[in-house]
């Protein structure tokens, strides 16, 4: 439990600032909702788009006339930036000891390598619940505020379960990066590297309806927000997926982290 | 000065090609698509030219300019620009932060050179590594579009559109700057520069959703109008003066707080 | 019992040289010397040692349990205080310290007030404002809080001011009284010197000699220092017994090892100002090996 407290403890800082951004980001999406509101007349246009072109624009099968279709478009972003915190926080909170060149201190203790994996991983699990919450209750009260007091509260609970498996994905990524990269400082950036290439196919294939089957190589596509908005439900294909990457890269980061050299 | 310019380049030269690499193939791969987009822009084409015409400007999708190639080329350039940023402000942020991080601070500065030249050495070499990728960029995709048949785009109005990157990237480099100069302490480069730019981006998205103006104003990714490049054959004059004044007090502010502080050893 | 033992303990980078088939054995109470030049290799045996990093080949124990798979069992019993010391640095002395005791299933509080009084450490500072000399002073504590039966120590005085590096020699010392078994590697001879009773020297990652600390200074050879007040002719002590030869202008210092009186009668011949014969420090020794 040591180690734990200690990561969490280091790590104060750093959640309050990210809850602070999410929050922020939360709140000025759906502002920016009620001043669409007013205008009005501009979704007829979008309404007459073939499908890509919609898509492109990050529309696509969604009513953002409604303040919970408006947030199934934003929520794309939110997950982005929660994508991006569990991408650097699994793969720094591996890394960091011997970045920071205490790994000398620290695996000179009576301690296996895999309990202070586990130790830190939990500390990242807590932080990204952290913040999952954080998201969860700005994102109801803030639908709610825009939309006459009335938060379509299932639907969110729904996008931000997904938000969870997918931060989980993108930090065991993260954690698998810094146990298998040689230089721990190539952790953090092997990690992103792999999340952004990740998003821009999401991208790529909102555009496009060829390939169809790349869905299941991105996350971002794994919990889409504008399917649960519609229907109140996931796709259970990715929760099974999404649950054989997680094994598949937890397996990875115990497996190289214990079998390597610490680089100090 | 000149040995730590061709120190930096060195340094970067590993990355920066991962950068060209893998920006070229994403751009290739979007812009593949473009075939089999082309006949669902006739068909809204016919759709669009019912709408009032100040509507559809005001929502940047005049059928003449978005549903022409350019249009279409618009919309690789905005992902590209996000990407392109992230490697700017990584740039900025980390050529003078790894100093400190990776105490090589001391072994550089007991050396006969003053602040000023370590610093003009590192914003040239970070100027260089940005001019090679938008170069090796530019030309990739001027390939791509002379290698896909039926593609039209005029020379400037190419050369024009795809620089915007390059000036966007300018702005992330100087943010960059001047974050690694004034920040107290930085532990990960990564994530300022991730969080930051891409804070930038989202501003950006939802206000072009809604058409706001004084925005544009905030975010370097909406100081271009690819409508109006397309236009008009030109930039909008007063974004490049935000840009120049931002880009004057940022490297300005960067080398004042950088004579002036305590460099951090170990 | 041996405390430490490694076969044929071999380490490669890659393809560069770590270690060698490294065989060393410490003995239960012993104060081991673990003596080379930089990048000889000492850094990397205690490393795989501590399971930090793991050998190519060959086998090491500590309390006759394999290091890799018993990593955590053995580690409660040893003491770590590595050459260049970082911590984390936003966290104060007190905190790091009671961390490091929170690994040791053990009440360490009485221990690390008394250490940290020993070593004059300000207990509320934050890791970030310490000088390195006061760093080195936190790992010296860190090393020793929790009592352990193996104390590995790589390079510990650096850094240290010599009243420093006298405490800390006189608490390695208690330790071992105590019962602790310490295992010194060091490039500073004379350190090795005052505190070890026996010495390994370690050479291009290949071990060379392992010899008693008393064998070593015993053996009979003698360092002998002659100043005349004329020239010493050249050539004047060529005669069998005699190295490491260096005249500058009228003294001359040489080592000898072989029947003392052949060399006495030569240096009764010269008129002499001063003439030292002394035993030879590790130093010198050493100067040997790697000749």
């Amino acid at each position: 439990m040591n180690i734990y407290l200690r990561e969490l403890k280091a790590r104060r800082k750093s959640i309050i600032f990210w809850s602070i951004g999410l929050f922020l980001m939360d709140a000025a999406s759906m502002n920016k909702f009620a001043g669409f509101e007013k205008s009005g007349q501009a979704t007829q246009v979008f309404a007459a788009f073939p499908k890509g072109l919609a898509r492109a624009f990050g529309l696509g099968n969604v009513d953002i006339n409604t303040a919970l279709g408006w947030f199934a478009m934003a929520f794309m972003y939110l997950l982005v930036l929660v994508a991006i915190h569990a991408s650097l926080l699994g793969a720094g909170i591996l890394a960091e000891e011997e970045q920071d060149k205490t790994a000398e201190f620290l695996y000179a203790k009576p301690i296996s390598r895999a309990k202070v994996v586990t130790e830190k991983l939990l500390a990242a699990l807590t932080l990204i619940i952290i913040l999952n919450i954080v998201t969860l209750l700005s994102s109801i009260s803030m639908v709610a505020a825009f939309n006459k007091g009335v938060s379509p509260t299932q639907e969110i609970l729904l996008m931000m379960a997904g938000m969870f498996v997918v931060q989980i994905i993108f930090m065991v990524i993260g954690s698998a990066a810094a146990a298998i990269v040689r230089k721990p400082k190539y952790a953090g950036a092997a990690a992103s590297a792999i999340m952004f290439a990740t998003f821009f196919l999401s991208l790529w294939l909102d555009i496009t309806e060829k390939l169809p089957w790349l869905k299941y190589f991105t996350p971002f596509k794994y919990f889409d927000a504008k399917i649960i908005a519609n229907h109140a439900k996931f796709d259970y294909a990715f929760i099974v997926i999404s649950i054989g990457v997680i094994i598949a890269m937890l397996t990875m980061t115990y497996v190289s982290y214990n079998a390597r050299d610490l680089k100090i | 000065m000149l040995n730590m310019y061709l120190h930096e380049l060195k340094q970067y030269r590993r990355i920066t090609m991962i950068w060209i690499v893998s920006l070229v193939t994403t751009a290739a791969l979007y812009m593949a698509l473009y075939p089999s987009f082309a006949p669902q822009l006739d068909a809204m084409k016919k759709i669009l030219e019912n709408y009032p015409k100040v509507l559809l400007d005001a929502l940047g999708v005049g059928p003449n300019v978005f549903l022409s190639f350019a249009g279409f080329y618009s919309i690789i350039m905005a992902y590209m620009m996000l990407a392109m940023s992230i490697q700017a402000m990584n740039l900025g942020t980390g050529i003078v932060a790894k100093e400190e991080h990776s105490h090589t601070a001391e072994f550089l500065l007991a050396k006969p050179v003053n602040r000023t030249q370590v610093l003009t050495a590192k914003l040239l070499a970070a100027l260089t590594i940005l001019l090679i990728t938008n170069a090796f960029f530019m030309a990739a995709m001027w390939a791509e579009i002379n290698f896909l048949a039926d593609i039209l785009i005029a020379g400037k109005i190419f050369i024009l559109m795809t620089l915007t990157l390059f000036i966007v990237q300018l702005f992330f480099l100087g943010l960059g700057f001047l974050v690694s100069v004034t920040a107290p302490k930085i532990r990960s480069v990564l994530s300022i520069s991730l969080s930051t730019v891409f804070v930038f981006y989202v501003i950006g998205v939802f206000d072009s959703i809604i058409g706001s103006k004084a925005v544009r104003y905030i975010t370097p990714f909406k100081f271009f109008d690819n409508q109006y490049i397309i236009n008009n054959g030109s930039y909008e004059p007063a974004f490049l003066v935000v840009e120049a004044v931002f880009l004057a007090a940022a490297f300005t502010a960067a080398y004042y707080f950088y004579l002036k502080r305590d460099i951090r050893t170990t | 019992m041996n405390v430490i033992e490694t076969k044929k303990l071999t380490k490669y980078y890659g393809k560069s040289r770590g270690i060698i088939e490294v065989d060393i054995n410490v003995e239960d109470g012993e104060i081991y010397g673990f003596i080379g030049p930089n990048g000889a290799g000492k850094s990397t045996t205690i490393r795989v040692l501590l399971s930090l990093i793991y050998a190519t080949s060959g086998t090491a124990t500590i309390f006759g349990k394999d290091v890799v798979k018993f990593g955590p069992e053995i580690k409660k019993e040893i003491g770590y205080l590595p050459g260049e010391v970082f911590y984390y640095d936003t966290m104060r002395v007190k905190d790091l310290l009671n961390y490091s005791a929170s690994f040791y299933k053990k009440d360490c509080s009485k221990r690390i007030k008394e250490l940290a009084g020993i070593m004059s450490l300000e207990l509320d500072k934050r890791i970030d404002d310490l000088s390195y000399g006061n760093k080195k002073k936190v790992g010296i504590v860190l090393g020793l809080l929790h009592e352990p039966k193996l104390i590995i120590l790589d390079e510990p005085t650096g850094g240290l001011d010599p009243l420093m590096q006298q405490t800390f020699f006189n608490l390695v010392r208690e330790e071992n009284k105590k019962g602790a078994t310490v295992f010194l590697s060091s490039h500073i001879l004379s350190e090795v010197q005052r505190l070890c009773d026996k010495v390994a020297i370690i050479k291009e990652g290949k071990i060379v000699k392992i010899e008693k600390m008393s064998d070593l200074a015993q053996s009979n050879y003698s360092k002998i220092k002659v100043e005349s007040k004329a020239a010493i002719p050249e050539g004047y002590f060529d005669m069998a017994g005699v190295s490491g030869l260096k005249t500058e202008n009228h003294s001359t210092t040489f080592m000898f090892k072989g029947d003392i009186n052949s060399v006495t009668k030569k240096i009764a011949a010269l008129d002499l100002v001063s003439l030292f014969v002394e035993e030879p420090d590790l130093e010198d020794i050493f100067l040997h090996y790697y000749q």
